[in-house]
């Protein structure tokens, strides 16, 4: 009687076959668009739902279980696809591993509407599922699913399109440009042999798999082992079993990389070779959709590049950083430190060449260490990210107005307990010390600067294991450090600087402005942060600067009453950073301020500028609108200039309401974990990030470059309205 | 020091089992069980008799297909018939609710009209793990030298809806080989079903 029980629900189950979802599992069919024009090909989304710790599975269910069939019944004019099956997880135990989904999943099918339809029509659209749930025990369900379609003159995009698209990313990308090979590693033992599959991406680190399609004569086995790569790739051992016939020439499936901490899969068909490859094979393209028509998921396919190209981007970014605005002025400070040197020490200014090289690799090992350790605790790491911390922005901004003041001549730097002389400036005076703190400053100054070259290569490296982030940030510190050495090696060429003289004291001061400007910039990061409140900051930077002046005239340079002064340096200095800084301004948990970069119509004449979510674009997609969607950040000077110079301007303003684009903005100031996925889906590490997506729904974007023209964005344009 | 232990012998458990995994063309292990009744059930002791093993788990759908429909048995009487054992092993874990005590095994025996020569009671998966039972049902064909002849899937029907009397059964085509001295067509597939519910 008990086990009658037990069985009870199987049996109930078999005999109620056709309710409307099974004990565990919510069947449901969508459709990409309520009404589709003759010709068109929309997306059906088959989504289920199964309760907690119930799983279905994939085409391939692996050692056990049942693949999700659907049978269609279709209307004449109506054809489908083969399913699209989003990637699977590899589910326990690990003896009889499946491949399936919990949770949810839907399996996606294109439906390709006749040409020959007329508009009016109403389309019924039928489809028999029957699939196996499982948790302790399996259950086979089975139900049957209905949609209805009208045809019109246009295709109208339903509400369900930006669900089906989400899945629709889920799907394996075509994976020919990883050149996929494999060939066997030994002769067969039995029935098994191993085989090895190799591709090669420039990543070693993420979770690198194979799901292997079903075959009938069979089997690859779940287990995966990796190898160490010969090429900068991946290898895997898979362990094929053959039930009869001869050995496979050909498998196929699915290569399954961590990419940005996001499981990606690619569509591979790999001939098997008898021995381990020497020239390159490239791997042979397996269809993907199966109407040829339909609109192809997926993410852009991730940049294959070499781990030296990579490097040497990094090493070019670097050099470039050296005249950008915001590190020129260390630059120049560095120059006049040759120049104090290059007279009597010539040895000296190696060394000390070589001390700066150290102070800017030592920082840029630290901001490795940082990347890393942000990496592995889970969060999004992106380049100038410092810059989103308002306790960063407060440092560097009391920092910069220092080196300003000291640069003015307001007061010296004592380093190593001496004090140095009138002429002997922190950094002019080039002790060791001040070479090494040149060197972290030029880094510190240098992050927000994203140059073009920097960018691929640091997007390359946030999706990198440990070591090669390490290697990628050192090539761009040797970028940074590299004339220094270089000049200071040969001081030959130090001969084509101008002699020094009287001059340098003016040019120093005079430096001390862009010094100023960069503080300035600092205060205006800072704002985002504390709102009209950084008012306190200018008071504490003020009181600063009154506190160094007062050390540099009493303290440093006068001859009598020091105690007094260094009490009241004291006191303007605990005073001011007390009442400004804690009690007024919070500094160190800043209030959060209502988000600025929203929607801003107090824009005459500008662009109408709406606030960015993937649901925003594919509504916009879905009403026949092309999108321009501009990720930025209040600290991103590239992307202040791209909006000034190219976006921001009568042209493209003109072409964006020619075309009814809709333009949408991502701030990026605070680094919300929706924009960060969306860089890390193009390979980029930080904004600018400039997309231009077609105005059909799904359609993949444009990626624009870092450095923009309004003639690259009117081009983009262009492209995407046609 | 005490886990350290454990796992190299965990480790050295596994790469027993798999050294000793059943292939296809070599000897079938040798085995020891207990059967519903008390029986001691020893494979050795079948020599001589061409012996089928299949893993079973009546909640699977794709057993209870098997026998809901009456298949299964008809099998086991026809070759029954023909002078073969067949053997089934529920490897089932006692805490999963698809378990059967030997009470409620007899009593599923009886009300399933379940015609075969034993069912071995293997709640410890030691007889399942042996020969890397990886599905219900999993089915293996021994001949009479206690060679392995064939493992894989019952049929070439993996659903559990479909009718087993009109799928091509695999099982049935080794032993009429067999019988008929002929090479077995085929002689390895791929089984299908649900998985064994081992213990973890």
């Amino acid at each position: 009687m008990r086990t009658f029980l037990k069985l009870l629900p199987v049996v109930l189950l078999v005999l109620a076959g056709n309710a409307a979802h099974a004990a565990h599992t919510q069947v449901q069919l969508l459709l990409s668009a309520n009404t589709v024009r003759p010709g068109d090909t929309i997306w059906a989304g088959l989504d289920m739902k199964m309760d907690p710790d119930w799983h279905t599975y994939w085409k391939n269910p692996g050692a056990a279980g049942m693949a999700t069939k659907i049978q269609w019944q279709l209307p004449p004019g109506v054809t489908v696809g083969d399913i699209q099956w989003p990637l699977p997880e590899k589910l326990p135990p690990a003896e009889i591993t499946t491949y399936g989904y919990n949770n949810e999943v839907m399996l996606l099918v294109p439906l390709k509407i006749a040409a020959d339809l007329k508009p009016g029509m109403v389309l019924d659209l039928k489809a028999n599922v029957s699939w196996l749930e499982c948790k302790e025990a399996c259950i086979p369900g089975k139900t049957t699913v209905a949609a209805q379609l009208n045809t019109g003159r246009d295709t109208e995009v339903s509400a369900d399109a930006a669900t089906i698209n989400l899945w629709k990313s889920k799907t394996p990308q075509p994976g020919v440009q990883l050149a996929s090979h494999a060939w066997w590693e030994k002769p067969a033992s039995g029935d098994k042999r191993p085989l090895i599959i190799e591709w090669s991406v420039p990543d070693k680190a993420a979770e690198a798999d194979f799901f292997p399609y079903a075959a009938n004569n069979f089997d690859v086995q779940p287990a995966t082992e990796n190898l160490a790569n010969r090429t900068g790739g991946f290898s895997l051992r898979k362990t094929v079993q053959k039930f009869s016939g001869d050995w496979p020439e050909e498998i196929s499936g699915i290569v399954v990389m961590e990419i940005n901490g996001q499981r990606q899969g690619f569509d591979v068909k790999v001939s098997v070779g008898d021995q381990v490859p020497t020239g390159e094979i490239t791997s042979v393209p397996t269809s993907g959709a199966g109407v040829s028509t339909a609109p192809t998921g997926g993410v852009p396919v991730l940049p294959v590049q070499p781990l030296w190209r990579m490097l040497l981007y990094a090493f070019i970014g670097g050099l470039i950083l050296n005249i950008m605005p915001c590190v020129l002025p260390v630059i120049a400070l560095k120059i006049l430190g040759f120049i104090n040197h290059a007279q009597h020490e010539p040895g000296r200014v190696r060394v000390l060449g070589l001390i700066y090289a150290a102070g800017v690799l030592v920082s840029f090992l630290v901001l490795a260490g940082v990347v890393i350790g942000v990496k592995a605790a889970g969060h999004h790491a992106g380049w100038g990210m410092q810059f989103g911390s308002p306790v960063f922005v407060v440092c560097l901004t009391t920092l910069i107005t220092l080196v300003a003041l000291n640069l003015f001549g307001v007061f010296e730097v004592t380093l190593g307990g001496r004090t140095l002389s009138a002429a002997g400036q922190l950094a002019s005076k080039q002790g060791a010390p001040g070479a090494f703190f040149n060197g972290l400053l030029a880094t510190a100054l240098a992050t927000p600067c994203t140059a073009p070259f920097l960018a691929p290569a640091l997007g390359f490296a946030f999706a990198q294991n440990s070591s090669i982030i390490v290697l990628i940030f050192l090539s761009v510190g040797l970028g940074l450090a590299a004339p220094y050495v270089v000049l200071s090696w040969n001081p030959a060429w130090l001969k084509f600087l101008p002699k020094p003289g009287a001059w340098m004291e003016k040019f120093k001061i005079a430096m001390g402005f862009p010094m100023l400007l960069t503080a300035v910039w600092l205060f205006n990061l800072a704002a985002d942060d504390y709102g009209t409140n950084v008012l306190w900051l200018g008071v504490f930077l003020v009181l600063l600067a009154f506190a160094t002046w007062i050390f540099g005239e009493f303290v440093q340079r006068g001859r009598t009453g020091k105690g007094i002064a260094v009490v009241i340096v004291l006191i303007l200095l605990i005073g001011g950073y007390a009442f400004a800084l804690e009690n007024q301004l919070h500094w160190r948990e800043p209030v959060a301020m209502a988000d600025s970069t929203a929607a801003s119509p107090a824009n005459p004449g500008g662009i109408d500028w709406q606030s960015w979510s993937p649901e925003a674009v594919a509504k916009a997609q879905s009403e026949g609108h092309p999108v321009l969607v501009d990720f930025t950040a209040n600290w991103c000077l590239t992307c202040q200039v791209n909006k000034k110079v190219a976006i921001e301007v009568p042209s493209v303003r003109k072409k964006l309401r020619e075309i009814n684009a809709v333009t949408l903005v991502g701030d990026y100031t605070h680094f919300p974990e929706n924009i960060t996925t969306e860089l890390n889906r193009y390979s980029r590490a930080g904004v600018p990030l400039v997309l231009v997506y077609p105005k059909d729904v799904g359609a993949q974007p444009i990626v624009l470059p870092e450095l923009l023209t309004p003639g690259i964005v009117l081009d983009a344009l262009d492209r995407a309205a046609r | 020091m005490i886990m350290k232990t454990a796992f190299a012998l965990v480790a050295a458990l596994t790469m027993a089992s798999v050294a000793m995994a059943v292939e296809v063309g070599k000897p079938a292990p040798d085995f020891t069980g207990t059967d519903i009744n008390g029986k001691t059930i020893r494979l050795s002791d079948y020599k001589g008799k061409i012996v089928v093993i299949e893993s079973y788990n009546s909640d699977c759908p794709y057993c209870h297909n098997h026998y809901a429909t009456g298949a299964a048995q008809e099998l086991q009487k026809d070759l029954a018939a023909k002078g073969v054992v067949w053997l089934m092993v529920n490897s089932v874990n006692p805490k999963n609710m698809s378990h059967r005590t030997p009470e409620q095994a007899r009593a599923e025996w009886t009300s399933q009209k379940i015609a075969a020569t034993a069912w071995i009671d293997d709640s410890s998966g030691t007889l399942g793990h042996l020969y890397g039972m990886k599905t219900t049902p999993d089915m293996y064909v021994i001949d009479k030298n206690g060679i392995l002849v064939y493992h894989g899937a019952i049929d070439n029907q993996p659903d559990p809806f479909h009718n087993p009397r009109t799928a091509d059964n695999y099982v049935r085509d080794a032993v009429d080989d067999l019988m008929t001295g002929k090479q077995i067509a085929v002689a390895e597939t791929k089984p299908y079903g649900c998985s064994v519910k081992y213990a973890d």
